[in-house]
């Protein structure tokens, strides 16, 4: 026979001025199982919590039932209060007399009676509790960051200087993303290598941070602070500790037309090649694809000029498998590509450019060296155009959201245009300008006002070519729809920001949920904007969706943040409130059936498979098994078994039922 | 004179959503009528339609289940997999001739206070007008001495 | 039937199969599932419009799965339900050899791809009579489903025999013999017998292949059958999937859309 007390709370007058707490706390007396029964003015209070704890030890209570205000509320206290007095704190309930009884009815017999009944239901629900103990889960205080951007290597270094392990992981030789792209950025103008640059050696410098460019997360197996990640280390086809940066190769390479990548395209590099100056790690890759010596089995002429011997022709991919406790995802965006506007005449006029491409040829290390050069036949452009909203927020191309960056960085390039042509004349259309930020609708003003750029509110129709120049129609809307015709000599499209490559292949190796549009989604949208619903992997930057570098870093650090309090301590402790899967003697097991139906159901992929094996290791029986370092307790698995091998712990089927049973 | 039909309604609600949405309900002070008797769980995933059999069984004349709106449920997907549920449900029942009126899903959310006290109303309203559910409180009866 | 026949003794004489189950003369016109060990046996075997019953029911059992591999006479429902039952892992592809029926013609499947190709190219359809019935339970007023039912339920001695013949209810501790807690009665009185039927009705929907067995097992003749299939219908409108059509498991109950259409949801 269980012995619970049960103690309702007046709480002053908020429950006691509605509900005959005294009397209550009478009727109660009468449930089976209830050992004590008392009304107090504020349980909540340290003589409140003295008297509940005195009575737990004088009547030897086994459970507690405190009527009071919201679980939600004060269950925490109760339960902390219940476990000092030397009893399980989930053996500890609370019945909601306040917000769902006194609050909200008027005063009289049966409310009174409600809170009476609300009580009972959790007497009887207690008498199936049962004591619980918080879950253990150990953590490898080791961290993974997959994406070498500026948001990458963000995290990466707050990390670290929080006394962690990290390990970055980039699939491109080197670290830097898109930012090290960039020429100018936004809206104060710095040169962007020269803020990133810096950064980039920091982290590849840091005692904490063991760097792995050129390199692929493969397969994720575990869980939160148990995680085994194998990663691919392509072939460099060099010997990295040997390579000194000296470039001796690259300077020797015969194949030097090949279209350079950071360049978008406008520049050329050699098959062996750091994709730019300040490349961290400056150490080589061979690309393979161009190679004269992996295409016709002659050449070497890298090998034989290398003072250190370092390149390795026969090198191949070498696979890694760590041991992490936290994964952060930095891995970035992509840019839509020119070609899918048939307006535009797909993009096939060798001056019609991507805002990538703009960055390129305003920087002082592009291909121009920031001289401003139109891509057909290097003439300075005297009119250029620029058209936002290139492709965002237009349902046709797939992408009905806005890219947020776009007309930011449209007006940089307008301006950036305007410092190095003065006489050159710079149109932007644009559909509307929102430039939300701290100092970026001052920065678009100064494009329009102190650059003289002229923005036209319209959407361009149709571009085509005519005697070396780009013909832009579009309309004004501002002046109720009068055509406009700008013979352009460059015409530079702010295509839309969308999800990298392979992120959805990349979201599945890891389990996490991604959007219609391939962003990796977010635990919530407002409260829990760097986790994704896999415990122990984070978000960072334009993964998740479009942003710039100072949300991007921002949003790096609050991951960084998270990964640190979850290393912060060498066990985790989580909630016992998870689901198990029943376990019985031989030969049944269990009741599952191994159907394995409630497999899809849950949202945290805690469900995994166990099997039973005999002696001669024969698999007899394949069961259902939870992990309990994910299972969050939904209980959407428990609904989904038939043949009720699941429970979840503090929800119990036999607890609810014995609830259901009171009504 | 019998005394006026008072019914039952049971109420299974998720712990994020709905039982804050009816807290806050509390915390604002907005009066409803005291029929419905709550019952928490985490989520609207762990509720059974075993749960709403059981209500139905124990003498419930009318039924509430409630959780969060699509798309915010606090587990992501657990209101996804009970709207499923509760479709096929929803026609199962109908097919056995149950009277589905006495049955309502909702969405609630955390800062639905009123909404909360609105929906109660009304399925008490409902519930009451309908009478109690003696097609089903019968057969419970039927055969068992 | 000839040559499924000798299919069948080759089958047993190279030793590629421990035993053939199909159908032998029962009493009557009735036909039972039989169990050919021998090729001598094999002359047992009939295959008529009479043949009806699910045989996937038999390949789940632990005396069957004993025996090592078995060839199984499949018409177009068992062979549904041997592909769910692939899905919801309870046969292992390849343990079973099996030979499809239809419309008279043998094919003989040995894997789960072959399988679903096979069922990939045929339409399912509605039994002709559960149509109409189902026609007519819906024309109903909700009263008169409701007294239909009860009135049915009302001769249900829960008996099992509708379960215990239908290959999806494999489980070996049924929600029905659940008892801490006990959800549902284990009399059949009215209450007892209507949450038995509710609660098995919503354990096949969305996994019902929708042979019938349940329904002529029925030693009272109700059609329990309809409740299931009914179920099963709903899944398909709702989420345009059909159980018994994949290797790979879909269950339409443990998946969703985040657009999934309802009206009713306050
Ligand atoms: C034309 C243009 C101009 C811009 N100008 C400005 C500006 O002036 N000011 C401003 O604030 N912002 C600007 N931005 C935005 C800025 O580029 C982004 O905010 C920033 O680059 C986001 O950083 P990130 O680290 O999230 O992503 P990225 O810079 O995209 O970096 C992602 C990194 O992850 C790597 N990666 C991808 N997939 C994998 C994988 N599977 N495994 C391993 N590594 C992977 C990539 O190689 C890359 O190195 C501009 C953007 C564009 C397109
Ligand atoms: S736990 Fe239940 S649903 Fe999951 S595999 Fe086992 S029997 Fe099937
Ligand atoms: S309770 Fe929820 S989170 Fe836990 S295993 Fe079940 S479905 Fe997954
Ligand atoms: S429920 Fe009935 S019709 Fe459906 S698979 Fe089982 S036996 Fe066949
Ligand atoms: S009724 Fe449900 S639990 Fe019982 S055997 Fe059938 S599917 Fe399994």
């Amino acid at each position: 026979m269980s012995r619970i007390g049960v103690f309702t709370c007046h709480c002053g007058e908020n429950i006691g001025a509605t509900v005959d707490c005294a009397k209550v706390a009478e009727m109660c007396k009468d449930i089976p199982g209830v050992a004590y029964s008392v009304d107090y003015k504020y349980m909540c209070s340290d003589p409140g919590q003295r008297m509940m704890q005195e009575a737990i030890k004088e009547h030897k209570l086994d459970g507690v039932v405190v009527a009071a205000c919201s679980p939600r509320m004060h269950e925490p206290t109760f339960r902390r209060a219940v476990a000092n007095a030397g009893v399980n704190p989930y053996m500890c309930e609370m019945a909601n007399l306040r917000e769902h009884c006194s609050w909200v009815h008027e005063k009289g017999e049966a409310t009174t009676h409600k809170a009476a009944d609300l009580i009972r239901v959790l007497v009887e629900k207690i008498k199936h509790n049962e004591p619980l103990f918080p879950i253990k889960v150990p953590v490898t205080r080791t961290a993974m960051v997959i994406g070498g951007g500026v948001g990458g290597i963000q995290v990466a270094l707050d990390i670290a200087n929080g006394g962690h392990k990290v390990v970055l992981v980039e699939k491109s030789p080197s670290i830097g993303g898109h930012m090290s792209q960039l020429s100018e950025t936004f809206p104060t103008l710095d040169c962007s290598q020269c803020i990133l640059t810096p950064r980039m050696v920091e982290a590849a410098q840091h005692p904490n941070i063991t760097l792995m460019t050129y390199s692929e997360v493969e397969k994720v197996d575990g869980f939160i602070g148990n995680f085994k990640v194998t990663v691919r280390k392509k072939a460099r086809k060099l010997d990295e500790k040997l390579c000194t940066g000296c470039g001796l190769c690259i300077q020797k390479c015969p194949n030097k037309k090949i279209s350079d990548e950071f360049n978008e395209g406008l520049g050329t590099r050699t098959a062996i090649y750091v994709p730019f100056p300040q490349a961290v790690p400056n150490k080589p890759v061979i690309d393979t694809l161009n190679c004269t010596f992996y295409k016709t089995g002659k050449c070497k002429v890298c090998e034989k000029l290398c003072p250190t011997g370092a390149i390795r022709f026969e090198q191949e991919d070498e696979l890694v498998t760590l041991d992490i406790g936290a994964i952060v995802l930095a891995t970035g965006f992509k840019l839509m590509k020119t070609d899918v506007f048939p307006e535009y005449g797909y993009g096939k006029s060798k001056d019609i450019i991507d805002g990538m491409q703009f960055e390129r040829l305003a920087s002082a290390s592009g291909p121009t060296s920031g001289v401003m050069k139109r891509p057909s036949d290097g003439k300075e452009p005297e009119t250029v155009v620029f058209i936002a909203c290139s492709g965002s927020r237009d349902r046709s191309k797939g992408v009905p959201y806005c890219s947020k960056i776009c007309c930011m960085y449209t007006a940089k390039h307008a301006m950036l245009y305007k410092h190095k042509v003065h006489s050159g004349k710079a149109y932007v259309f644009y559909m509307d300008i929102r430039a939300a930020g701290k100092d970026y609708d001052e920065f678009v003003r100064r494009a329009i006002e102190e650059d003289d750029v002229k923005y036209i509110r319209g959407r361009v129709s149709k571009i085509y070519e005519e005697d070396g120049k780009l013909v832009v129609m579009g309309a004004d809307t501002l002046m109720g729809g009068e055509p406009v015709e700008i013979r352009a000599d460059m015409v530079v499209l702010a295509t839309a920001v969308q999800s990298n490559e392979g992120s959805e292949e990349l979201a599945q190796t890891l389990h996490v949920s991604y959007d219609t549009y391939g962003f990796f989604a977010e635990a919530h949208p407002k409260l829990r904007p760097v986790e994704t619903n896999t415990a122990g992997i984070f978000l960072a930057g334009a993964c998740q969706a479009p942003r710039d570098i100072p949300e991007t870093v921002a949003q790096a650090s609050g991951a960084a943040a998270k990964v640190v309090g979850l290393f912060s301590n060498d066990e985790l402790t989580r909630e016992p409130i998870v689901a198990v899967v029943n376990r019985l003697p031989a030969p049944a097991y269990s009741h599952c059936v191994g159907c394995f139906l409630c497999l899809s159901a849950c949202p945290y992929q805690a469900i995994e498979q166990e099997e039973i094996k005999s002696r001669s290791g024969e698999v007899i029986k394949t069961l259902a098994r939870i992990n309990p370092g994910l299972c969050q307790g939904c209980g959407t698995c428990v609904a989904t078994c038939r043949t009720k091998a699941i429970d979840l712990q503090g929800f119990s089927n036999e607890q609810i039922y014995a609830e259901l049973m009171t009504l | 004179m019998a005394e006026p039909f008072e019914p039952k309604i049971t109420a299974f609600v998720c712990n994020w959503c709905t039982y804050a949405g009816a807290d806050l309900t509390g915390t604002s002070r907005i009066k409803y009528q005291s029929n419905v008797r709550v019952l928490r769980v985490p989520c609207t995933g762990r509720i059974d339609y075993m749960m709403v059999l059981k209500a139905l069984h124990k003498g419930a004349d009318g039924i509430i289940v409630s959780g969060c709106h699509p798309n915010d449920c606090h587990y992501t997907s657990g209101n996804y997999h009970a709207r499923r549920r509760w479709m096929v449900f929803k026609k199962m029942m109908e097919v056995m001739g149950v009277d589905m009126r006495r049955i309502t899903f909702s969405w609630v959310s955390a800062a639905e206070g009123a909404r909360w006290a609105q929906l109660v109303n009304e399925v008490t309203d409902q519930v009451r007008a309908l009478g109690p559910y003696s097609e089903f409180r019968q057969i419970v009866g039927a055969g068992i001495e | 039937m000839e040559a499924l026949k000798q299919r069948a003794i080759e089958l047993l004489e190279k030793g590629e199969v421990k035993a053939v189950l199909g159908y032998a003369k029962g009493t009557g016109q009735a036909r039972r599932a039989f169990f050919a060990r021998q090729p001598g046996q094999v002359d047992k075997l009939v295959l008529d419009e009479a043949c009806t019953q699910n045989l996937a029911a038999y390949a789940t059992k632990h005396e069957v799965k004993k025996l090592g591999r078995v060839a199984i006479v499949a018409p177009p429902a068992t062979q549904r339900a041997l592909i769910q039952l692939m899905a919801e892992r309870q046969l292992r592809d390849g343990d079973l050899a099996i030979l499809a029926v239809d419309e008279g013609a043998i094919k003989e499947l040995g894997s789960a791809a072959a399988l679903e190709e096979h069922l990939a190219l045929k339409a399912q359809g509605l039994d002709a009579k559960d149509k109409t019935l189902l026609a007519k339970l819906d024309a109903m007023s909700r009263e008169d489903r409701w007294a239909y039912w009860q009135n049915e339920f009302s001769r249900c001695m829960k008996c099992y025999a509708c379960r215990n013949s239908c290959p999806m209810c494999y489980c070996e501790h049924c929600t029905m013999d659940c008892n801490r807690p006990q959800w549902v009665p284990v009399a059949s009185h009215s209450i007892g017998n209507l949450e038995y039927h509710m609660v098995r009705t919503m354990h096949l929907a969305g996994r019902c292949v929708e042979c019938g067995d349940c329904g002529r097992a029925c030693p009272v003749g109700i059609p329990v059958h309809l409740l299931t299939i009914s179920a099963e219908e709903t899944v398909h409108e709702l989420f345009g999937q059909r159980a018994g059509a994949k290797a790979k498991l879909d269950y339409a109950l443990s998946t969703f859309k985040t657009d999934d259409k309802e009206s009713f949801i306050r």
